[in-house]
């Protein structure tokens, strides 16, 4: 290696090889998915989220919740996603073409939130989500700069929590959530990814011997081949 | 020459040394500090984990944010400080010739350092970016991109400058570090913060990159020192040098590859994953070969090869672990979990930290031509921080594996999964305030060392060619 600008071209060319496979053939590959339209129900999939949600994930993003939480469910055959209520259907790369920077997440220290709004059996409402982010858990921190603590002037806020006990404020103040605690909430409530497109549906077993379990081993994502 | 450094080798202190004292001191120094804030952040986070409500009404602090900022004082502040004290020194003392550009240099530095502390405050105000590795707000990147570039000036001046005819190792890891993290950094910025692309493709861009900045600039920083200390301190060529490029080159081409490793199963199409996985196993390779070039620092004894040693064994170890984990059988138990964190932190403090505690506790004494102010700190920062690794990489291990097997049982509710990572979580604690305490020892040391004593009067000695003590190859 006496030759130094030829390491250093050498060197150039690993990185953009790695850069072009990867990041280009990606962006070549899924960068341009379109919304599926569905002609039964006369609508295209993902819809747009609504202002306050778009909004609400940048409160998601900037307070780090990616740090315990992912927004990505497993096909049902790889972990238990499905059995936890997390989704009935993998997630994919169509779920998030609306989102200007995807959560995906690494850590699972809390559940997956991907579909918080449609989870079965119940889920939860904004009270409930408004209340955990006031007061926290034994399992989730409060995030009481979320909120700003008033003397009720007139009638009682329709933003004021209902909160009891030792949460409670003294008489005559109120917890009322700003406007980033409500945006982050809309944004919670927003997460459903109930519609089931072509490409997230299991491959057909095959008829004889298919007891399940072997399909769509090693395709976390087909990519869509046009309407099936 | 003044006197003996600590570790027994002979104290070579030349041109070299003197003219990059003040620069390289300055980017030693400012790394330790950050190293210090990003162990008081790593002693946040990790208290926040068994007791969720520790810290969290200060929003600087809250744990999703207190996670990014530990990141980044480690990355950019620790690991590249020191990182790239240890290039340039290295490429200048291989060159042959006194180190060029300090004054580029030290304003680098500064500036370098000025971004990543308001990139700090940027990220404890809610500007992270959200990608691995890539935290520091919009805002200061092109700032830390231009002053990276001021440091490298000196790099740049001492490998084109050098006056010995062959190339050693040291050198070309060394310079693929300060050649490739500027394009990979500002490559990283444009398809993810300035012309970003969409969806998931974002998730693969931020995975190329998070493998990228590990593979081709931190490891390669600490194995330039390595590749440099071993044969120095030993006295003896490298083993199986031959060997040497072909490891290099398989890093170089195959590391960012490995960009898919956290999104098995995820929302991107399989080869993604495939390829990480194909790219793990190719690494392998360039694992062993550093492991058999480095072997001769295995029970060779000394201050810098005792943390080399470690830090050679780790950074095979965690190759291991990261091509197991790879595989999807064994990625269903192990994605999401603290596994990932043990494999992440066993990388950073085991493998990167301790060959850069390596190289600077045989590095300061020759730019300061005077021994470590105490052996003893010393030898404590030695059993602390390896205590501490080892504590913290099994701790998070067992834990992970346990946390991975209750994830998937459907019934395991997530409260019982926190009961049971109580424990494994109390001892990550511990074994942060142990790394802590390690790495005040070595800032006090550092500075007395650095600043404080006799007379600073320096014998400067004619530069000793290296040729003998570098490698069997010319």
């Amino acid at each position: 290696m006496k030759n130094g600008p030829l390491f250093l071209i050498g060197l150039f060319i690993a990185l953009v090889l790695s850069w072009a496979g990867l990041v280009l053939g990606s962006h070549v590959q899924f960068g341009a998915l379109t919304p599926y339209y569905d002609d039964t129900e006369g609508a295209s999939f993902p819809s747009r989220s609504s202002g306050i949600a778009a909004r609400g994930q940048f409160v998601y993003a900037d307070l780090g919740c990616a740090a315990c939480h992912t927004q990505q469910v497993r096909r049902p055959d790889f972990g238990s996603d499905q059995a936890r209520g997390w989704g009935e259907r993998q997630s994919v790369a169509r779920d998030y073409i609306f989102q200007s920077r995807p959560q995906l997440g690494a850590s699972r220290l809390g559940p997956d939130l991907t579909n918080l709004a449609g989870r079965k059996p119940s889920a939860p409402d904004a009270e409930d989500l408004m209340k955990l982010l006031y007061a926290g858990s034994g399992l989730h921190p409060a995030y009481k700069f979320l909120f700003d603590e008033r003397e009720i002037v007139g009638q009682r806020s329709d933003k004021a929590l209902t909160l009891s006990g030792k949460l409670a404020p003294p008489a005559g103040r109120e917890i009322v959530a700003t406007e980033r605690a409500q945006s982050l909430v809309a944004y919670l409530l927003s997460l459903n990814n109930g519609y089931d497109y072509p490409e997230s549906r299991p491959l057909p077993k095959p008829a004889a011997g298919g007891h399940g379990g072997t399909t769509a081993k090693h395709g976390e994502t087909k990519m869509p081949e046009g309407k099936k | 020459m003044i006197n003996a450094p600590t570790n027994g080798a002979s104290a070579e202190v030349t041109a070299v040394d003197t003219t990059a004292r003040w620069p390289l001191l300055f980017l030693i120094g400012s790394g330790i500090v950050w190293l210090l804030v990003s162990g008081v952040l790593a002693l946040i986070t990790s208290i926040q984990l068994h007791s969720p409500q520790f810290m969290a009404d200060c929003s600087w602090l809250t744990h999703g944010r207190a996670v990014a900022e530990r990141e980044t004082a480690f990355v950019y502040g620790w690991a590249a400080n020191a990182g790239i004290a240890i290039a340039l020194w290295v490429l200048a003392r291989l060159g042959g010739s006194p180190l060029r550009g300090t004054n580029w240099l030290f304003i680098g530095t500064l500036f370098w350092n000025l971004g990543v502390a308001i990139g700090l405050v940027g990220i404890a105000t809610g500007d992270m970016t959200t990608f691995a590795f890539l935290q520091l707000p919009a805002y200061v990147q092109p700032l830390m991109l231009f002053s990276y570039g001021a440091m490298a000036v000196a790099g740049v001046l001492a490998w084109s400058g050098r006056r010995a005819d062959g190339t050693y190792a040291a050198q070309w890891y060394a310079v693929a570090a300060l050649f490739l993290f500027p394009w990979l950094f500002s490559a990283a910025q444009v398809v993810l913060l300035w012309a970003p692309v969409r969806g998931t493709v974002q998730a693969v861009a931020a995975g190329w990159f998070a493998q990228g900045a590990w593979t081709l600039w931190l490891a390669p920083l600490a194995l330039a020192g390595a590749y440099y200390v071993v044969p120095k301190v030993s006295g003896r060529a490298l083993r199986s040098y031959d060997f040497a490029s072909l490891g290099f080159w398989t890093l170089i081409t195959v590391g960012a590859w490995s960009g898919g490793r956290h999104l098995i199963g995820g929302p991107v199409p399989a080869w993604v994953a495939t390829m990480a996985v194909a790219s793990c196993s190719l690494l392998v390779g360039h694992y062993l070969i550093v492991f058999l070039n480095l072997r001769g620092a295995v029970g060779a004894g000394g201050t810098a090869l005792n943390f080399i040693t470690f830090g050679l064994v780790a950074y095979t170890l965690g190759g291991l672990l990261d091509s197991i984990t790879a595989f999807r059988e064994i990625a269903l138990q192990t994605q999401f979990t603290l596994v990932s964190s043990a494999q992440q932190e066993l990388a950073l403090h085991g493998a990167l930290s301790m060959m850069l505690f390596g190289t600077i506790y045989y590095m300061v004494p020759r730019l300061t031509d005077r021994p470590w102010a105490s052996a003893g700190f010393i030898g404590a920062h030695r059993w602390l921080a390896t205590g501490g690794v080892l504590l913290l990489v099994l701790a998070l291990a067992i834990g992970g594996w346990m946390q991975g097997a209750d994830l998937l049982a459907p019934k395991t509710s997530f409260a019982a999964i926190h009961g049971h990572l109580k424990l494994p979580l109390l001892a990550v604690t511990a074994a942060y305030g142990l790394l802590l305490a390690g790495n005040i020892l070595l800032l006090v040391n550092f500075l007395r060392s650095a600043c404080v004593g006799g007379s600073t009067t320096v014998t400067v000695t004619p530069f000793r060619q290296p040729l003998n003590m570098e490698a069997t190859a010319p």
